[in-house]
């Protein structure tokens, strides 16, 4: 065929020569068949099939996650959106397409972007699981100085990096949570469309959050002109999701370039979560004490009211931080006095005794304890020890490296794990499998993250999750009326994000916060939270993950 | 002729270069490094610039290395195709053995003439919108111009020494190296034409149903830089190309009537 370029190699047959002539150096027959052997080893007899597979006998791959490796390059050559729901191993299947595009020698120099908060965990993956050489780029160097490099987006798209990297021709291209891309006027945008790249992969768990055109500028990045252009397809397709269920032949192009399983789908014989909240009676002394601030008569807004009220229910410590601040300043000093000596007074807090109780019962096993409180992980630190119990203390605060060694701590030494903040930081603990919720967060969201980080894909026991409840407080409230009631708990990590998007909910702790403030008595605010939960509850049950599926899944 | 027995092929390479196998039970082989090795594997070039400074000799590591996955929680490499310590021993091998002179152990009691062969291993690459590799052994009788396929597996039942045996000569060439290589070209340049390149027709028309999918995208603005980028981007993932690599290659001496 004519147009095949063949390209020889010109070097070889004129080092031999020069070799001969100057009497070596050779090979003897052993070593000169070892390097034949070598390459014959690791040579690719055949254009399709994964030859990853034998470089990692240490992964145990999942099918779903090598079908999408194997999709992703011997269909959509090497550009696609893997579109996996959250826990199923999006970089698995990324590093495992790198890792066969290295093995065939299509790739030499790669650009990895992911969120700040996630640079390390890809390095330490990338190498241990993969054995892919890459490092985290770092200030001052060249981005040519590794051919394997992982940065953030906000790192790389600062100059001089910027115009360093447009100017790099890469093999390949990762982007994780790439639905930070959906929109074509940002820079990040204009950035990652300008670098020259071979190949293209983008990771993103929410493809289309609210409009068909995120999908669409998606997609360009990829492949420009697979969906038509901007134009017609706004016209077509408008700009509101609803049309991806009705047209089949777009749900189709979509396919072309995006994969996604949904843990249905994959069957993910996964771990059960395990509920039980433990209901507690807070002690005379400690019930006289939130009666008092129930009743107080200062006239600190609702809310901080209801802030006061939840910490006494964490720690003694908590609350006494808060109230002694706005004594000194506010002329309730007289009012506070007495209620501030006697918290002082009031002996340990009965949940860190049943804490205690509780992690003894489970034996040796890691837990992981969540506060929303820094006083309470103080107090809490301090009162394990004294019943010789080891424990780390974890916040959303801490420096990269004080996190990850932190968790390192944790996983080799430390029984409990105390954290204020589980936050989107990326840390995985699924090496743990116990958790107590010491007090609930009113975000859903992050009650989500919190349970996030043991029970996501790795984790190979059933979770177990206790709450720490006391009776007749706020506590009680928010358990009853909006985790029980939304079924929060069973629910896997997921879609809730849309749901809220649904329903023009930006946060649901504001939405709380504006009940509580807006409201006058406790009825009304039972009344007000008790129909927030209904509308989730309802929109929850149209729009689920089958909706997900009928609108982008493969199946 | 691909690697199988991993224990096998590491103490063959090792022994190959002079280091002494201490021990190999049960998958576990353990390996005393010499010198050149510890400066090739190890990677501790400020060790042995410092040791050479204040004039010692230095002492090269041992190295265990495991081929046995049951073993593979002993203290050590746990070695398997992808590991990254074999993944060096074959960049090693592939990097460093690239030319050879050998020559037929012969017990011979007169004089005998050798007969020149250039040996060349060659590595065909395959590669539009997927790869693959072919690997061809090649010899050529530099005397009267026969060649054999397969080469590198025909030679392994002699004994090849890299010095000639007693009574031994060897026949000058009749074609030179140069020309006998460029034969081999040309036979496999003729391979690769006369094969039936579905993938390459394949690719092609895919490379081209993507550009007009781009030229609808840009319809508007055909000569934009963006447009010609992406085009380019097409280009190097799609277009068919063959390459032609040589793995290593030699000159190797054998009796007259040897294959």
């Amino acid at each position: 065929m004519d147009s095949i370029e063949l390209q020889k190699d010109s070097a070889f047959i004129n080092a031999l020569e020069t070799a001969i002539s100057k009497e070596g150096p050779f090979s003897n027959w052993e070593l000169f068949s070892m390097a034949f052997q070598a390459e014959l080893t690791t040579s690719s007899p055949s254009f399709n099939g994964l030859r990853a597979l034998e470089y990692l006998p240490h992964v145990n791959f999942l099918d779903h996650q090598t079908d999408v490796a194997e999709q992703a390059i011997e269909k959509m050559n090497g550009r696609a959106i893997l579109a996996d729901e959250v826990g199923l191993g999006k970089t698995i299947e990324a590093g495992l397409i790198l890792k066969e595009y290295m093995i065939r020698g299509l790739v030499k120099n790669a650009l990895i972007l992911v969120p700040a908060s996630l640079v390390n965990q890809w390095v330490k993956e990338l190498n241990e699981k993969f054995y892919i050489p890459a490092v985290a780029h770092r200030k001052n160097y060249s981005w040519k100085e590794n051919p394997i490099i992982i940065s953030s987006l906000d790192t790389a798209k600062r100059s001089p990096n910027r115009e360093e990297i447009i100017d790099t021709e890469y093999d390949f291209i990762l982007i994780d949570e790439a639905h930070k891309l959906k929109n074509h006027k940002t820079k990040n945008y204009q950035f990652v469309r300008a670098i020259k790249k071979k190949y293209c992969l983008l990771l993103t768990a929410t493809p289309v959050q609210n409009r068909l055109i995120e999908i669409f500028n998606l997609i360009t990045i990829l492949r420009p002109g697979h969906l038509g252009n901007y134009d017609s397809f706004i016209e077509k397709y408008g700009k509101d999701r609803s049309k991806l269920e009705q047209d089949p032949y777009l749900k189709q192009l979509i396919q072309k370039v995006m994969i996604r399983n949904t843990r249905k789908a994959t069957k993910l014989t996964e771990s059960k979560r395990m509920i039980e909240t433990l209901w507690i009676d807070f002690p005379d002394k400690a019930r006289e004490v939130y009666d008092d601030l129930v009743n107080t008569t200062i006239a600190f807004s609702t809310f901080s009211k209801i802030t006061y009220l939840r910490e006494i229910c964490s720690s003694r410590e908590a609350c006494y931080m808060s109230l002694s601040k706005i004594s000194e300043h506010e002329n309730n000093a007289a009012v506070l006095k007495p209620l501030l000596s006697k918290i002082e007074e009031l002996p340990h807090h009965i949940k860190a005794e049943k804490a205690v109780e509780l992690i003894k019962s489970i034996g040796d096993e890691k837990v992981i304890i969540f506060t929303e409180y820094r006083a309470t992980q103080y107090f809490l630190q301090w009162y394990l020890q004294q019943h010789g119990i080891s424990s780390v203390p974890f916040r959303g605060g801490f420096k990269r490296g004080k996190k990850d060694w932190m968790k390192q701590l944790f996983k080799d030494h430390a029984q409990v794990l105390i954290a204020t903040e589980a936050g989107g930081e990326g840390i995985n603990l699924q090496f743990c499998s116990h958790l107590i919720n010491y007090d609930l967060p009113w975000n859903p969201m992050r009650l989500e993250q919190r349970i996030g980080r043991i029970h996501r894909f790795g984790q190979e026991k059933d979770v177990h999750i206790y709450n720490l409840v006391i009776r007749n407080t706020i506590e009680e409230h928010i358990l009853t009326l909006l985790y029980e009631k939304i079924n929060l708990f069973e629910k896997v990590i997921g879609n809730l994000d849309d749901i809220l998007a649904e329903l023009n909910i930006s946060s649901i702790e504001s939405e709380m916060e504006s009940i509580y403030n807006e409201s006058t008595s406790a009825g009304e605010v039972r009344i007000k939270l008790n129909n927030l939960s209904s509308i989730i509850q309802g929109a929850k049950n149209d729009s689920t993950a089958e909706t997900e599926e009928r609108l982008y899944g493969n199946y | 002729m691909a690697i199988t027995n991993l224990n096998e092929f590491l103490t063959d390479y090792f022994t190959a270069k002079d280091c002494e196998i201490i021990s190999n039970h049960d998958g576990v082989i353990q390996i005393q490094l010499n010198e050149q090795m510890d400066r090739e594997l190890m990677n501790r070039p400020f060790y042995w610039h410092y040791i050479k400074k204040i004039g010692r000799t230095g002492d090269p590591m041992q190295l265990t290395l495991i081929t046995n996955p049951k073993q593979r929680d002993a203290k050590g490499d746990w070695i398997h195709f992808g590991s990254p310590r074999l993944q060096q021993i074959m960049n090693h091998l592939k990097e460093k053995e690239k030319f050879t002179k050998l020559f037929q152990l012969i017990h011979a009691t007169e004089k005998t003439p050798l007969h020149p062969w250039l040996v060349v291993n060659f590595k065909i690459s395959y590669q539009g919108q997927h790869k693959k590799d072919e690997i061809i052994s090649i010899g050529l009788h530099l005397v009267n111009g026969m060649m054999k396929l397969d080469m590198m597996n025909l030679l392994r039942k002699f004994s090849l020494q890299t010095t000639i045996s007693d009574y031994c000569f060897t026949l000058s060439p009749m074609i030179k190296i140069k020309s006998g290589y460029i034969r081999m070209e040309t036979v496999l340049s003729n391979y690769i034409e006369e094969q039936e390149h579905t993938w390459a027709k394949k690719s092609l028309e895919l490379l081209q149903e993507e550009i007009q999918t781009l030229q609808h995208f840009y319809q508007d603005d055909l000569e934009s830089e963006q447009m010609k980028k992406e085009q380019d981007e097409l280009t190097k993932r799609y277009h068919p190309k063959v390459t032609l690599d040589v793995i290593n290659g030699g000159i190797v001496y054998l009796e007259q009537h040897a294959l």
